[in-house]
């Protein structure tokens, strides 16, 4: 089933910089799916970072 | 006679190569948005003249003893030195201040890089190879050296219209980042007020945060190392408070000289050869569809939180479209929007803390592609 709605994305946008890839297709969703995840697991470790700096140096204000 | 051919062997070769004259017709065009219409004149200008100087008879600036291949080869394809080292100055113009003070704000930065990987995959139906794809979609990442980096890594064929479309586009943040907003939020969104009560924060905060960021992208994304570091470390320059002079050097002679240098090498990849064909126009057009999904993904997350948070705790979703790395216009054209809306709503400080964070979302995004494409042998 994938692979059928695979190949009609490949089918429908096949273009004049020559044929689609299907294989590239799940790349690149794969791509997106683990990109996203993935930069927001950095954000959230920056984010839990930046709440421990501010909690353990807070009662040193110098700003 | 034929001794004076020398004086016309130039004129024919134009002739023969007729699709060079295109190329300077293109470079004046890049001159003409810079001076005329202030579109990144720093680098646009430099790319424009670059243009025109490497689409002369050979053996002017190329070939073996040639001055912009000579730089292209050992400041972007050796090491990618150039932008890296723009990183450094460009760190050092951040103040991650508002960031730190209102973390809540990285949220953004992170789903501000959505139209990366949408254009990636547009652009892989569209018929481009997949290192061609991802390096397209990094225009999105609205962040001209990584762009230029990520592009470099993986040998894409189009890294001149890349940067072109990636400064091009940042110029006209003014412009599409109020019709993508537009295009996905009410009146009333837009007038929603965000009270700023930021946390102080000391100065040790401001130090130990380039360094551990540095060490979190190491071990989580090691492929953006490179830029999370330079940049970092022109952020800890800034921040140590005994470095600045330094710190002066790296956010103007440093970064001047090497904006410089970084157009008109970049102008390398524009030879007509290059850079004439439908694909430069296909990446000019999905560098477009990058921005306006990197917005669009900001602003639609600020809108799903929304449905979360309490009334009195609602967040305005044009802070969201400000978590793209085009620092600090981007936040400044979100202070305008509210500010036409509602003449008491300021939204500045909020939007420049997402726009940091996008900063820092749009290198991860590239150490992320970078990493991937590595799994996948495309680089």
């Amino acid at each position: 089933m994938k692979w059928m709605v695979m190949n009609l994305l490949a089918k429908a946008f096949d273009s004049a910089l020559g044929p689609v890839q299907t294989e590239d297709i799940m790349k690149s969703l794969e791509l997106m799916g683990k990109g996203m995840l993935g930069i927001f697991v950095v954000m959230v470790l920056i984010f839990i970072l930046i709440f421990c700096l501010n909690r353990f140096t807070g009662n040193k204000k110098e700003d | 006679m034929s001794d004076f051919s020398f004086l016309t062997d130039g004129a024919m070769y134009m002739i023969e190569h007729w699709n060079m004259l295109i190329m300077w017709l293109i470079g004046g065009l890049l001159i003409w948005l810079a001076i005329k219409k202030d579109f990144e004149p720093a680098l646009l200008l430099p790319m424009g003249f670059g243009a025109i100087l490497v689409n002369l008879p050979l053996p002017g600036v190329l070939g073996e003893n040639g001055i912009v291949q000579w730089l292209f080869e050992h400041g972007i394809e050796a090491s990618e030195a150039f932008p890296l080292l723009l990183f450094v100055g460009i760190g050092a113009m951040i103040d991650f201040g508002p960031l730190l003070s209102n973390p809540k704000m990285l949220l953004f930065g992170g789903a501000a890089q959505f139209g990366i990987f949408f254009t990636v995959l547009l652009a892989v139906l569209l018929g481009f190879p997949l290192k061609d794809a991802m390096s397209a979609g990094v225009i999105g990442a609205a962040d001209g050296p990584t762009s230029i980096l990520v592009s470099q890594q993986l040998q894409s064929n189009y890294m001149g219209a890349i940067a072109v479309a990636a400064y091009s586009y940042m110029a006209l943040v003014p412009i599409i980042q109020p019709m993508a907003i537009r295009l996905v939020t009410t009146r009333k969104e837009r007038q929603i007020r965000m009270p700023y009560n930021p946390q102080s924060v000391s100065r040790t905060t401001k130090i130990l945060f380039p360094i551990i960021v540095t060490l979190i992208a190491g071990l989580i994304a090691p492929s953006s190392v490179a830029l999370v570091g330079f940049l970092m470390f022109g952020n800890l320059i800034r921040e140590c408070g005994k470095l600045e002079t330094l710190s002066q050097t790296a956010q103007g002679p440093l970064a001047n000289l090497i904006t410089i240098f970084l157009g008109i090498t970049i102008a390398f990849q524009m030879q007509a050869d290059m850079f004439l064909n439908w694909g430069t126009l296909l990446i000019m057009a999905l560098g477009l569809v990058a921005f306006i999904f990197d917005t669009i993904g900001g602003v639609v997350f600020a809108k799903i939180l929304n449905l979360f948070l309490p009334k009195d705790k609602k967040i305005n979703p044009m802070v969201g479209g400000a978590g793209i790395s085009a620092f600090p216009m981007s936040a400044r054209v979100i202070q305008k929007m509210a500010l036409k809306e509602d003449n008491q709503n300021h939204l500045l400080m909020h939007a420049v803390g997402a726009n940091v964070a996008g900063q820092i979302g749009s290198v991860v995004a590239g150490g992320i592609i970078l990493s991937l494409a590595g799994i996948w042998g495309l680089s």
